[in-house]
């Protein structure tokens, strides 16, 4: 049974968006959203890597296994 | 005398009567979501909107994200 599928269905959506990913270690990743699965393993392109201030830049695709995944975010606005 | 059954309250039919409503999320380790709850899944992966991001030792308020976040369910504790 399931409800309404929400993660799913917006899992859809954001591909080819820019997005922010987390990871549990608090490390944050900008980048557009190549595609991902539904263990929250993540294909990004162009990503960015953020640890309070910006550390490393990466181009091309990288790879982000699910576990680590605290949230994956569209982004739109930043305090 | 006989007690009636109270009608059980499924933990996800809880959680579904929140659709709409801000709540606020507590993860395991220090840090707090609240955003509003656009819907979640078995898994309790959670779908949410106008989100707010705390955590509680550095300077507090860290980061708020429009649109929408898909929060990982596995380290949501309350």
């Amino acid at each position: 049974m399931s409800r309404r599928q929400t993660p799913n269905e917006f899992l859809q959506q954001i591909i080819g968006r820019p997005v922010v990913v987390k990871l549990n270690s608090g490390v944050d990743y900008r980048g557009v959203l190549a595609c991902l699965d539904g263990y929250m393993n993540i294909a990004l392109e162009q990503s960015e890597e953020y640890l309070n201030g910006q550390l490393k830049n990466k181009y091309g695709d990288a790879f982000i296994r699910g576990n680590n995944v605290l949230y994956i975010s569209t982004q739109k606005r930043r305090i | 005398m006989a007690v009636s059954n109270p009608s059980t309250l499924l933990p996800l039919e809880l959680v579904d009567k929140c659709i709409g409503s801000r709540i606020h999320i507590i993860m395991k380790s220090d840090k707090e979501i609240i955003g509003t709850l656009l819907g979640f899944d078995d898994f309790v992966n959670m779908v949410l909107e106008d989100v707010t991001e705390y955590e509680s030792t550095p300077e507090g308020r860290r980061i708020t994200q429009l649109d929408q976040i898909l929060l990982n369910g596995n380290h949501i504790t309350m």
